[in-house]
């Protein structure tokens, strides 16, 4: 190990991530994933209700069809409920911290200065809701960046000034 | 003899018939079939049109080549540290690759180069959007000379002759050198799967060439047909697996000779300089900044023949350039190894602190690897076809195999942790260590299953730019320590990670 020193730390008393209280998204986000999933049942009722009407075979089973495109329906609200509940992000003075996933809670930490750059997006419908979603690029490859959506705008653009001056002043 | 490249400079003359010849090459893998045939098929009434038409595509192809030669022009513009290359007959293309974004320069000759002595120079870059650079012929000197101002940025020695010197005493003691005894040791103990794919790539290829060319009923009902069909005898069934195992052990050495010969490692600056190839000669350059993966791995027989297999990974752009900058660095002795990895971490990474496995881990891949193929294989006998019965042994062999794998797989699944290292080992039959340095990591993620957080166990990834190591199935207090750890390592120190 030659010079090389490392002063004692408590490995107890440094900050710990996994025991941060995480901010939830934006509850306007909430209503922008009903759209989304609303726009596409539109889309899928639509395509059911062509097959209905030109397809006898699958007419006869409209029945069922109808069954199973409700239940899709209560399944998938179901689902984005839980993952919009499941999601959330922390800024800290060193990193950000973005916590997804229902079945397994996967946990993405970039410290700010591995940030490569970082982008603001706001999508059609979040647009109407005032909402925009912060994209942080690392130059570590798959799974390494982290996209948080339902952000309010006005925060949003902080949070990315805020990144860029960390960056900045690393460079 | 020009070393000024800031004048705009086009490839070497002979360059010409290079791409000539190469375009031709890449026609004809293209097209080899239907030359073959046009051939075959041909009587004298059409002969002269097929000669016209071959007369047609090489002048075709020759002017193309010139033009392209007239077009491709390259400078470096030194006010603003850019490379600049100008490309396209038709659709002009300007590249400009900033000096300081190079990530890797290299001068490699394939075969039609050797014949005709020019060089190519490649460029890789770091950056989401550039691209790979190629310049397809170039003399060696200019090619080292470009080089070296590519890389280090600085002026060049103006004369031919220190230049040749420098490169000559470069060449002459390599601090490394692969010996064909231990190419042979590596060629005859490593990469069973990948020739037996390559194998088998190979054959498919060749047989649907062919069954293009004669069409399919000729060949079911040809003496290859029949062989398939008796081949199913378990006699038959042994010798092909004999001749398969023997076809993979030389063809895994040959081509590892082709590949490696002559491998040489020379420090040059700080950097290692690797020359390697029989028939395609390579030469790449690994500076120990840029170094983001190293892993050293070894199976049984290498073991008891003391060699290891090093693979070098740097940072790269894209998940598809992960091979290409991967150096692999084959058959070096344990004191080998150990100099490469000195000159690479100035010392010598140790293992730590070890972490093991919860063993659902090895539950979990029975489940994957055993149970849901057996499952598979019942399921098709009761209600498809009863006769894959007929075929226990197999099923038996598989399962005990798999079975075998997933246990040492499993005791070799470990994750070492050091004050500036972390070492993931893995693997059941060549055991791998990857070793990374905690300031090269560029995220971190982790990952639990809600059914998994009272047993507190859980999945780590880190990323780097050269790819993510992730360890499963960890205790999570633990993973969640060190997480914290890390992250107050990389926070608190400016080190630059590539």
């Amino acid at each position: 190990m030659g010079n090389f020193t490392n002063e004692p730390i408590d490995l107890s008393q440094l900050p710990r991530y996994e025991t941060l209280s995480f901010s939830s998204l934006h509850p306007s986000y909430w209503k922008v994933m009903v759209i989304n999933i609303a726009m596409f049942f539109v889309l899928l009722t639509t395509g059911a209700a062509l097959g209905i009407i030109f397809d006898a075979e699958i007419r006869e089973n409209t029945f069922f069809l109808i069954i199973a495109l409700i239940v899709l329906l209560v399944l998938v609200i179901i689902f984005a409920r839980l993952s919009f509940c499941k999601r959330g992000y922390v800024f800290r003075n060193h990193d950000v911290i973005y916590r997804t996933g229902i079945i397994a809670t996967n946990t993405v930490i970039i410290p700010y200065n591995r940030v490569q750059h970082v982008a603001l997006h706001e999508g059609f419908v979040a647009r109407f809701f005032g909402l925009a979603k912060v994209e942080i690029f690392t130059a570590g490859g798959k799974g390494s960046d982290i996209q948080i959506p339902g952000i309010e705008k006005d925060k949003a653009e902080d949070i990315k000034q805020l990144l860029m001056g960390k960056i900045q002043k690393q460079l | 003899m020009t070393t000024d490249f800031t004048s705009p400079q086009k490839q070497a003359p002979i360059g010409i018939l290079m791409m000539f010849l190469a375009t031709l090459k890449d026609l004809f893998k293209v097209f080899w079939v239907v030359f073959i045939v046009a051939v075959l098929k041909s009587d004298n009434t059409n002969s002269l049109y097929l000669l016209t038409g071959f007369v047609l595509l090489i002048g075709i192809t020759g002017l193309i080549s010139y033009l392209k030669y007239v077009n491709f022009t390259f400078y470096i513009d030194e006010e603003k540290n850019e490379f600049i290359i100008h490309t396209g007959v038709i659709n002009k293309t300007k590249t400009v690759i900033q000096l300081n974004k190079i990530q890797q320069v290299n001068v490699n000759q394939d075969f039609i180069q050797q014949f005709i002595r020019v060089y190519s120079l490649d460029i890789e870059t770091a950056g989401s959007e550039s691209k790979e650079v190629e310049i397809k012929a170039i003399s060696h000197e200019l090619a080292l000379a470009l080089k070296e101002k590519l890389i280090h940025g600085k002026v060049v020695p103006k004369t031919e002759g220190a230049l040749a010197e420098q490169y000559q005493s470069a060449t002459e003691e390599p601090f490394i050198k692969i010996s064909f005894w231990s190419l042979f040791k590596i060629g005859i103990t490593s990469n069973y799967m990948k020739s037996l794919g390559l194998i088998f790539a190979f054959f498919f290829t060749l047989y649907e060439n062919i069954s293009h060319v004669l069409g399919d009923d000729e060949l079911e009902n040809g003496p290859l047909g029949t062989f398939i069909a008796k081949g199913l005898a378990f006699n038959a069934v042994m010798m092909f697996v004999a001749f398969l195992m023997l076809g993979v052990l030389l063809f895994n050495l040959v081509r590892t000779v082709i590949r490696y010969f002559g491998f040489k490692i020379t420090k040059q600056n700080g950097t290692l300089v690797l020359n390697f190839g029989l028939i395609n000669i390579k030469n790449s350059i690994v500076r120990p900044e840029r170094v983001q993966i190293v892993s050293v791995s070894r199976n049984y027989f290498q073991k008891k023949l003391n060699i290891f297999q090093l693979n070098i990974r740097q940072a790269m752009n894209g998940e598809k350039d992960q091979r290409k900058t991967a150096m692999e660095i084959p058959g070096c002795d344990e004191n080998e190894k150990n100099q490469i990895l000195m000159l690479l971490f100035n010392e010598l990474p140790t293992q730590g602190l070890m972490v093991t496995p919860n063993f659902r881990k090895l539950v979990f891949s029975a489940f994957l690897s055993v149970f849901l193929p057996v499952l598979g294989y019942f399921l098709i006998g009761k209600y498809q076809d009863s006769r894959v019965y007929d075929f226990y042994g197999i099923a038996v062999f598989y399962c005990v195999l798999t079975a075998v794998l997933l246990w040492f797989g499993f005791r070799n699944y470990r994750l070492f942790i050091n004050e500036k290292y972390i070492v993931k080992q893995s693997g059941a039959w060549d055991i791998e260590n990857k070793i990374i340095e905690i300031h090269k990591i560029q995220a971190v993620s982790t990952s639990q299953l809600f059914w998994h957080k009272n047993l507190n166990i859980g999945s780590l990834t880190l990323h780097t730019a050269a790819g993510n190591l992730s360890f499963y199935l960890g205790n999570y207090t633990t993973i969640n320590d060190y997480v914290n750890r890390w992250l107050y390592l990389i926070e608190t120190s400016d080190s630059n990670w590539m």
